[in-house]
């Protein structure tokens, strides 16, 4: 496996996009809300088949798990009823109409894969702006509601897994280094340097004034940057192995064994697993699954594989033995 | 004081307008200063701008404080009714017009915030409807500012346009 495998998990690139002409999603009143998703709906047509959920009619558990698997933001499930979320039979396209913006235009994909993400996101963006007309000025570009998304409207983030980093304290600075290279640094489940499971989403600040590779180039250069910090820190980690081992080690046992485990548990010793991967101290036969099993272990997607009537104890106990069979199926301890 | 336009009510915003070659300072009163166009000064903004100094937070609170001592003059999108105050502290629009009405100060934050105040990437449809004559004169502006990145943005987007025409030919 590549070692940069084990650090960069997923890549995100969405487009903001506004309906020239109309006001944006917060000053819209519910039949004009409708009209716009409607617009959208039927230009993606061509190009797959969508599945729409509209946040006035999902349930809240159907929605939080859209939003553990990152394809819908908070703000659209708490604070948009007139919203919407079109998504592709794959997952990898999801596009949330009336949230900040009419549209937002997202692709995520696993590693890092930014050109690859563009271009699938572009390819959309054209065909919906062959059939809707986009608001747009020549100074400011794609006008969007918030003028921290003007010009090119494009956020390109990685989600990245930076144990070593976190562990050694080393993080913070790793954080300072890449906002002067104007990239913002979040905890994907949690915030800042207390990002559970040792993930983050690194993604470019300024999105004016840049064409879209220049911004590509510019993730591309952070995102090496941290990589090169993560690898030098395991190395770091390694300089007292007989500790490293047992950690990784006694994560191991845990998670196979536990009879229940929480969430935070669960990723915690998860994420203890995948870095054991990079050691060779545990091999990983399918990255992507162990991806979803961490998606998996979320509360909302638990709750749904065992039943809406599950209690917390209940949903432990499931994750627990969730845990364990699909990690003794995926995974085989080395040392 | 009275509004200098309509003589009734009360001044609570004051504008300046350029006339010609002057800047003529206005004070209007709520119900004038809804109906203000920007194209009727687009300088009004100058002294405020002048305040603005250090991080996009910095900007926020020059404007907060200037409301508070009911010294600033008051923008209303016609589209949306969105005020300049309401944009001024949220970072938020309400319409695409928005932008048109609130030029001066969005400039003035996207500056801080993007540090740039000019697209350069995609366009709709791929096409990009700035004229060359336009490019010429934003590119002589940034050679008197000595802005050596919009120079150098803008000399690529010239060339680029250049080229096109061209092959077009």
């Amino acid at each position: 496996m590549n070692p940069s495998e084990t650090i960069i998990i997923s890549t995100r690139l969405r487009l903001a996009r506004n309906i020239a002409g109309m006001p944006f999603p917060h000053k819209l009143n519910e039949m004009s809300s409708r009209k716009i998703v409607d617009n959208v709906e039927q230009s993606l047509a061509p190009i797959d088949n969508f599945c729409r959920y509209d946040m006035k009619g999902i349930s809240q558990l159907d929605g939080t798990i859209l939003q553990e698997k990152h394809l819908i933001s908070p703000d659209l499930l708490e604070d948009c009823p007139f919203g919407a979320v079109l998504i592709s039979a794959d997952e990898n396209v999801s596009i949330m109409v009336n949230e900040e913006d009419h549209i937002r235009e997202q692709v995520i994909l696993p590693g890092l894969s930014l050109d690859q993400a563009y271009d699938r996101v572009n390819r959309i963006d054209d065909i919906l702006g062959k059939n809707l007309e986009f608001a747009f000025d020549n100074r400011f570009g794609y006008l969007t509601s918030c003028a921290t998304n003007l010009g090119t409207g494009m956020r390109a983030s990685v989600m990245m897994f930076l144990p070593a980093l976190t562990m050694q304290n080393m993080i913070d600075g790793c954080i300072n280094d890449v906002g002067r290279l104007n990239m913002t640094v979040r905890g994907v489940y949690g915030e800042g340097s207390k990002a559970e499971g040792y993930l983050y989403q690194v993604s470019n600040q300024r999105s004016l004034g840049l064409r879209e590779g220049d911004i590509i180039d510019s993730v591309k250069g952070a995102i090496n940057h941290i990589v090169d910090a993560e690898l030098r820190a395991r190395e770091l980690l390694k300089r007292d192995e007989p500790e490293l081992k047992d950690k990784i080690s006694r994560a191991w046992g845990i998670a196979t064994n536990a009879y229940k485990l929480s969430t935070e548990e669960a990723m915690q010793y998860l994420a203890l697993v995948r870095l054991g991967s990079h050691y060779r101290y545990i091999d990983i036969s399918d990255v992507t699954e162990f991806q979803k099993l961490i998606t998996d272990c979320q509360p909302a997607s638990m709750q749904k594989n065992g039943g809406s009537n599950m209690n917390v104890r209940e949903r432990d106990e499931l994750r627990a033995r969730h845990v364990a069979q699909t990690l003794t199926s995926l995974c085989k301890k080395i040392i | 004081m009275k509004c200098t336009n309509c003589g009734l009510r009360e001044a609570t915003t004051e504008v300046l307008v350029r006339r010609n070659d002057h800047v003529e300072k206005m004070f209007l009163c709520g119900e004038c200063a809804k109906n203000f166009r920007p194209d009727m000064g687009l300088d009004s903004f100058d002294m405020l701008n002048k305040l603005i100094n250090g991080s996009p937070m910095g900007l926020l609170n020059s404007f907060n404080n200037l409301f508070d001592t009911h010294t600033v003059r008051t923008l209303v999108c016609p589209d949306c009714k969105t005020t300049s105050e309401e944009f001024m502290k949220t970072g938020f629009v309400g319409c695409p017009k928005c932008y048109k009405v609130f030029e001066p100060l969005v400039v003035q934050t996207v500056k801080k915030l993007q540090q740039s105040d000019r697209h350069v990437g995609k366009t709709p449809h791929g096409i990009d409807t700035t004229t060359e004559a336009q490019l010429k004169a934003e590119l002589q502006s940034a050679i008197d500012r000595g802005d050596y990145t919009e120079i150098f943005a803008l000399s690529e987007k010239l060339k680029k346009l250049l080229n096109s025409k061209r092959e077009g030919n």
